[in-house]
């Protein structure tokens, strides 16, 4: 049974046909979420809440595009709002965690290329960092970001271009190794 | 991905190739398997919920704008609205079925102090003295209420009738009234509406309250946005009201479902006192040990007739 009857049947009201569409897309979905929230809690909230909604408005799918990019939309906005909304709760928290970590705090020894790398991800402005994630690592084009975020694709590509400038800043220290 | 460099430094397209690689391979990189069963669970408990007309707790993602998703996709605030007026039928008809099962239940209740005086009165004289025996005059001029006067002879041994109340009403009217003929049969048929009543309004509390604990597992999996457990907190007060009154009803008469009751009404109430401010590790521990501990959720799903949640 290919996509398009899938979506007739869950429109239709069919349970087994959701849960087949559920089991075609829900690693896709989880990974993303997992890559945008690095918490696989979060990932396991957003990738539910994707599925909820999609299948709540499943009678707006019209067909003309393919049902994953339909439902990566759906992701991308749900995780980018869901990530928000943990955000300003985590800047509540961050003030006592970073004093408790002050005391605490020691030497450490200099990271390795990978952690450098996350930690010059996690720093990036969280336009930068989505746009980068979406376009160089997801593949999601420019129009698409700009979609599910709300902007244009002229600023997606911008955010992209201030975040690659950022990250080559932020491990500058590893390009020579990569250039030879 | 590569096409974007067309104002930069040639090396600066090589970092930039190595960083996306690195970051494709190594910035959380999906590790370990995907909890396919335990979020399909949440997932058809929702959507369970969903068409059972119950508004769903909203999640952690707020709701967004067409503009924000793409041209295929539409608001969901006013399906949200819709489901929110669709909840509050859903409340409010219980609530009414419940005040017009109490109602019955009164009445019928009502019937043996309505109709114990009536002896009395009799015996005061509201009947012609020709159909009064002088010489029984303790038979028709009992104490109010008690068990012989509504048998109209004295039991055996002096021991009380063992008849309940409404076995009483049915045997106390006096003659004059007993030559209705459908009196009994009104009582019970009262009766009989009375507990369906009750059925059906223990069988949509039971829904919702699957649907509220169903939600608020969800909703706390996080426990980062306090709207959403206010909102949970709001949802889960009103099925408590539903529960309490439940628990004092005739529903709560069967001693399972008393206990399920009194389980249901223990852990919502957790979730109203708990809900208000974002739910620390050890809070969310206790409401969930509570559901856990007492099979809650399971317990639920089997109360509830197969069927029930989608009529």
């Amino acid at each position: 049974m290919n996509e398009r009857e899938l979506t007739a049947r869950v429109k239709a009201g069919d349970e087994a046909a959701e849960r087949a569409l559920y089991d075609a897309h829900v690693d896709r979905v989880y990974w993303v979420a997992y890559r945008m929230s690095g918490r696989h809690d979060l990932a396991q909230d957003f990738t539910q809440d994707v599925f909820i909604r999609a299948f709540e408005r499943i009678d707006d799918f019209r067909g003309d595009a393919p049902f994953g990019a339909w439902l990566h939309a759906i992701t991308m906005s749900v995780v980018l709002n869901g990530l928000r909304k943990v955000k300003r709760f985590d800047q509540r928290e961050a003030v006592l965690e970073e004093a408790a970590m002050v005391t605490s705090r020691t030497r450490e020894s200099e990271p390795d290329l990978k952690e450098r790398l996350a930690q010059a991800i996690d720093a990036l402005p969280e336009g930068c960092r989505v746009t980068f994630l979406m376009h160089d690592v997801e593949g999601f084009t420019h129009e698409e970001i700009g979609a599910a975020l709300g902007t244009t694709a002229g600023t997606s590509k911008a955010q992209l271009s201030r975040a690659r400038a950022k990250l080559r800043i932020a491990l500058a220290d590893f390009a020579g190794d990569w250039i030879q | 991905m590569t096409d974007d460099h067309t104002n930069d430094q040639p090396n600066d397209a090589i970092q930039d190739e190595r960083i996306r690689s690195l970051a494709a391979g190594h910035y959380n990189a999906p590790d370990g398997s995907v909890p396919r069963e335990a979020m399909w669970a949440q997932v058809a408990a929702a959507r369970r919920a969903a068409r059972s007309g119950v508004a769903p707790i909203e999640s952690v993602a707020p709701a967004v704008t067409q503009a924000e998703v793409s041209p295929d996709v539409v608001p969901l605030d006013s399906r949200r609205r819709t489901r929110t007026i669709v909840a509050w039928r859903w409340s409010a008809a219980v609530a009414a079925g419940l005040l017009l099962a109490f109602a019955l239940g009164r009445k019928v209740g009502d019937g043996s102090s309505t109709t114990s005086p009536r002896p009395q009165q009799v015996a005061q004289g509201s009947t012609s003295p020709s159909t009064q025996n002088p010489s029984t005059p303790a038979r028709i001029d009992p104490p109010a209420g008690s068990p012989e006067g509504s048998t109209g002879s004295p039991a055996p041994n002096g021991t009380p009738a063992s008849k309940g109340p409404r076995q009483q009403v049915a045997v106390a009217r006096p003659s004059s009234e007993s030559s209705t003929p459908d009196a009994s049969t009104e009582v019970a048929s009262l009766d009989t509406a009375a507990s369906a009543l009750y059925r059906a309004a223990a069988v949509q509390t039971l829904v919702q309250a699957e649907a509220v604990l169903t939600a608020y597992r969800g909703a706390a999996s996080t426990t980062r946005d306090p709207e959403a457990m206010q909102q949970a907190a709001r949802w889960a007060r009103d099925v408590l009201s539903s529960t309490r009154l439940l628990i004092d009803s005739p529903a709560g008469r069967d001693p399972q479902m008393r206990a399920l009751f009194t389980d249901l009404e223990l852990v919502l109430a957790q979730i109203v006192q708990l809900s208000g401010t974002p739910l620390q590790a050890s809070e969310r521990e206790l409401i969930d040990r509570a559901m856990r501990d007492r099979d809650l959720l399971p317990r639920l799903r089997s109360a509830v007739p197969a069927g029930s949640a989608t009529s």
